[in-house]
């Protein structure tokens, strides 16, 4: 090896072992300036994925549109009369609230956010929003989405966030299975690629009654998500000698993820 | 250290720029191009030891700057009692590892590639990236526990090199214009002429 080489593998090796032993904080500073300086960028090439997608839809999904329109069309004459029956319902539960006194629960503060960036890694379920700090949105805050959880903000930026989604197997929630007293950890599950996303549920009892189609909610235990938020059905479980395993499909639809919404602040969050 | 050494090191940051404008195919499993990892391939395998360790260093730094879930304070984590499985995660850094290691591997192909036989770097690039992917997933396995290796990961690992190999010649192309343009000399002697007249 010639000595110039040497020199710069040695210094290599210093400069990866420095690296290596940066302190969690300043990897999260140094990955808040990169999203920081990145972010124009990232809002640029999400409008360009939004137009060619949004392009080749319509392209490919035109006459579909049409019939789609045609049976909402339908729907909504539909629900507008099921509406009316649903309001005589709310009225009369909220009479029946009162009577029996219940504590009406503290609304979650949200934050609407457009998902600009589906997975930019490789193999870690994350997407990019366009809200950050600017908008009271830190590290660790629930994010949710039409049908359910969502997940959780990982970095902040001023005006972006990148948040782990629920299919990773990073994003933990204490979850409860509806109808059973079996609560227990549920996270994403890897290696599963151009396929629904599955989710795993673990620390069940062995020999739980757990059916396919039963709801799994959060139970707020833990001080990371708030409680009682859909998470998704169970699909399959396998009971074993140690713990049961359950198999559960999210509620939200990852795939279609356009808008989601932050709990920016957390108004007497019920535990458990 | 020269300025074609300084062009390789702002085309590394502007493939990370450009990785941002990278589509997701979600037919093809979720494969993508990986243009920082495919940039560094290609500029390896022009460049002496040295500029290829001080490449992947600033390569794999920001790599991971971009990738690599860092472990929220311990406030943020939860209440222990509940969460009590601590999955752990690849550290900040193991990038820059593999990145030489690839640019190792590519320079192990330089005296192919100084006989101009750029296009067997370019399939071998391929290679590299489906060993880098494989790599990254098998680390992530063994420290998060239960390796899964299945049909579509494996489809994913190799549409993901596929797409990236596709772009090769336009990265070719580029280092050649910016060898050009600061006067530094690939060894690219497929098409010298010797003395006889006819290519070596």
């Amino acid at each position: 090896m010639k000595p110039i080489n040497f020199i710069a593998l040695v210094l290599f090796i210093c400069g990866v072992v420095w690296v290596l032993t940066l302190s969690e904080g300043t990897v999260r500073n140094i990955q808040h300036a990169y999203y920081g300086t990145i972010s124009p960028f990232v809002r640029g090439g999400s409008s360009l994925e939004t137009t060619a997608r949004d392009f080749l839809r319509e392209i490919e999904h035109s006459e579909d549109l049409e019939n789609q329109l045609r049976a909402i069309q339908g729907e909504y004459i539909k629900l507008r009369s099921i509406e009316g029956r649903l309001r005589e319902l709310e009225t009369e539960n909220n009479e029946l609230r009162r009577a029996l006194n219940f504590q009406e629960k503290q609304r979650l503060n949200v934050v609407a956010a457009r998902v600009i960036k589906r997975q930019p890694a490789t193999w870690w379920e994350t997407a990019i929003i366009d809200k950050g700090q600017d908008d009271s949105i830190g590290a660790g805050v629930p994010v949710i989405a039409p049908g359910g959880l969502a997940g959780k903000v990982d970095v902040a930026s001023e005006d972006t966030c990148s948040m782990i989604l629920l299919t990773d197997e990073r994003c933990q929630v204490s979850v409860q299975v509806v109808g059973t007293p079996e609560v227990g950890i549920l996270h994403g599950m890897r290696g599963r690629y151009g396929e629904e996303p599955r989710l795993i549920l673990r620390h069940l009892s062995r020999e739980a009654a757990i059916l396919p189609g039963m709801k799994v909610i959060t139970t707020g235990k833990g001080g990371l998500f708030p409680s009682n938020l859909l998470v998704g059905t169970v699909k399959e479980y396998t009971p074993g000698p140690v713990e049961g395993v359950a198999l559960v499909k999210p509620s939200v639809n990852f795939d279609e993820l356009g808008v989601v919404f932050v709990i920016a602040h957390k108004n007497g969050e019920e535990e458990g | 250290m020269g300025w074609y050494h300084l062009s390789l090191v702002l085309l590394l940051i502007t493939a990370s720029v450009l990785q941002q404008f990278s589509p997701l195919f979600e037919p093809l499993y979720e494969g993508r191009v990986l243009i920082v990892p495919l940039a560094f391939l290609c500029a390896a395998v022009t460049v002496n030891t040295g500029p290829m360790l001080l490449l992947a260093f600033i390569g794999g730094f920001l790599w991971d700057a971009q990738h690599v879930i860092t472990p929220l304070p311990e406030s943020l984590s939860g209440n222990p009692e509940v969460y009590t499985d601590t999955t752990g995660d690849l550290k900040f850094g193991y990038s820059i590892i593999l990145y030489a290691l690839m640019g190792f591997f590519m320079q192990g192909l330089q005296p192919l590639f100084r006989e101009g036989k750029w296009h067997i770097s370019a399939v071998l690039s391929g290679v590299a990236i489906f060993l880098y992917l494989s790599a990254e997933y098998l680390l992530i396995s063994f420290v998060r526990g239960d390796p899964m290796i299945t049909r579509s990961l494996v489809l994913k690992i190799g549409f993901t090199s596929l797409l990236t190999m596709m772009l090769c010649p336009v990265m070719f192309w580029t280092l050649y214009r910016l060898a050009g343009l600061f006067h530094h000399t690939i060894s690219y002697e497929g098409l010298k002429i010797d003395r006889r007249g006819l290519p070596e």
